[in-house]
C-alpha cells in the first residue's frame, strides 16, 4: 500500500480543495475507502483547515472601530 | 463669486452620498479586515496601524474602488502593499525541510507522540488555537500572506491573485508550500520536535 499511500499524500489537498479532475478524485476515494491510515489523514486535514480557519485572534478593539470612523474626510 | 449651478449641485450631491455610503460600507468591514490583518502582521499594535494607514488611504482613494466589486477584496489589497511597503518583512527562506516534509507530517507526528488520530478525535485535542496563531506567525512572509487569506480570510485562489498581485499559479505553489510550513511549525509547537 506504500506508493499508493503516497500518491494518496499527494491528492489529498487538492483533493480537499476540490480541484481534482475526475479520474484522479475516483482514484483518491478509493484509496480513502480501502486505506484507514490515508482515511484519518484525510479526516485530521479537513479537522485541521476548519481548526485553522476559525483560529481566533482578539476581536477588533472597539476603540481602533472609533479611531477608523475618525479618519473620514470631513464632507 | 461664482453660483454654482443646479447640475453641479446635484453632482456634488450624489458624490456626498456615494461617498457616505462607501465609508459606511468600508467600516462594515472592518473586523473583517482586522481579523486577517492580524493574521498577517505579528502583533496587535502592528495591525492596528496597518488598519489605521489603510483606511485613511481607502478613505481619500475612494474613488478608484469599482462599485459592485468586492470591497472587502480591494480593502486587503491596500493593506497587504502597505504592508509590504512598511519595510518591516523581513523575508526568510522557507528551510528545505519544511518543504520536503509531506503532507501527512503533522498527523504523522501527532500520531507518534499521542497514539492513532481517531476519525471521532477533535483536532483541538492535540492542538491549540495559541499554537495556530504562533505556527502562523513563524511561516515567511510570502506563504503567509496566501494562507492567510485563502485559509482564514475565505478568498478564492483569484481574489487572493488579485489582491497580492501575482499570478493565480503562484497563489497555488505558495498556498501548497505555505500549509506544508505551517504544518511543520505546528508539529514544533505542539509536539516540540522536528
Amino acid at each position: 500500500m506504500i506508493d499508493d499511500c503516497e500518491r494518496c499524500e499527494l491528492l489529498l489537498q487538492p483533493y480537499l480543495d476540490r480541484e481534482l479532475d475526475e479520474s484522479e478524485r475516483a482514484e483518491a476515494e478509493a484509496h480513502l475507502d480501502l486505506c484507514s491510515y490515508c482515511r484519518r489523514r484525510y479526516v485530521f486535514e479537513e479537522k485541521l483547515r476548519m481548526y485553522v480557519r476559525q483560529s481566533v485572534v482578539e476581536p477588533m478593539p472597539p476603540e481602533l472601530k472609533e479611531r477608523l470612523a475618525a479618519l473620514r474626510i470631513a464632507l | 463669486m461664482s453660483e454654482t449651478s443646479p447640475q453641479e449641485a446635484r453632482r456634488i450631491a450624489t458624490e456626498a452620498r456615494d461617498r457616505v455610503r462607501f465609508e459606511e460600507d468600508a467600516l462594515a468591514l472592518a473586523d473583517q479586515v482586522y481579523r486577517v490583518a492580524r493574521h498577517l502582521v505579528g502583533s496587535r499594535e502592528e495591525a492596528e496601524d496597518l488598519m489605521q494607514e489603510t483606511y485613511a488611504r481607502a478613505f481619500r482613494s475612494w474613488r478608484s474602488f469599482t462599485p459592485g466589486t468586492n470591497l472587502r477584496a480591494w480593502l486587503l489589497r491596500i493593506l497587504t502593499n502597505l504592508n509590504i511597503d512598511r519595510g518591516r518583512r523581513v523575508q526568510r527562506s522557507p528551510d528545505v525541510q519544511s518543504l520536503e516534509a509531506g503532507d501527512y507530517f503533522l498527523a504523522d507526528k501527532l500520531e507518534q507522540t499521542g497514539g492513532p488520530i481517531g476519525e471521532e478525535e477533535r483536532v483541538d485535542q492535540r492542538l491549540s488555537q495559541d499554537d495556530i496563531v504562533a505556527a502562523l506567525a513563524a511561516v515567511p512572509h510570502d506563504f503567509r500572506d496566501v494562507v492567510v487569506l485563502v485559509d482564514i480570510g475565505d478568498f478564492s485562489y483569484q481574489d487572493a491573485a488579485q489582491i497580492l498581485d501575482v499570478p493565480v499559479g503562484t497563489v497555488m505553489s505558495r498556498l501548497h508550500r505555505g500549509r506544508r510550513i505551517l504544518k511543520k511549525q505546528l508539529a514544533e509547537e505542539a509536539v516540540g520536535t522536528t
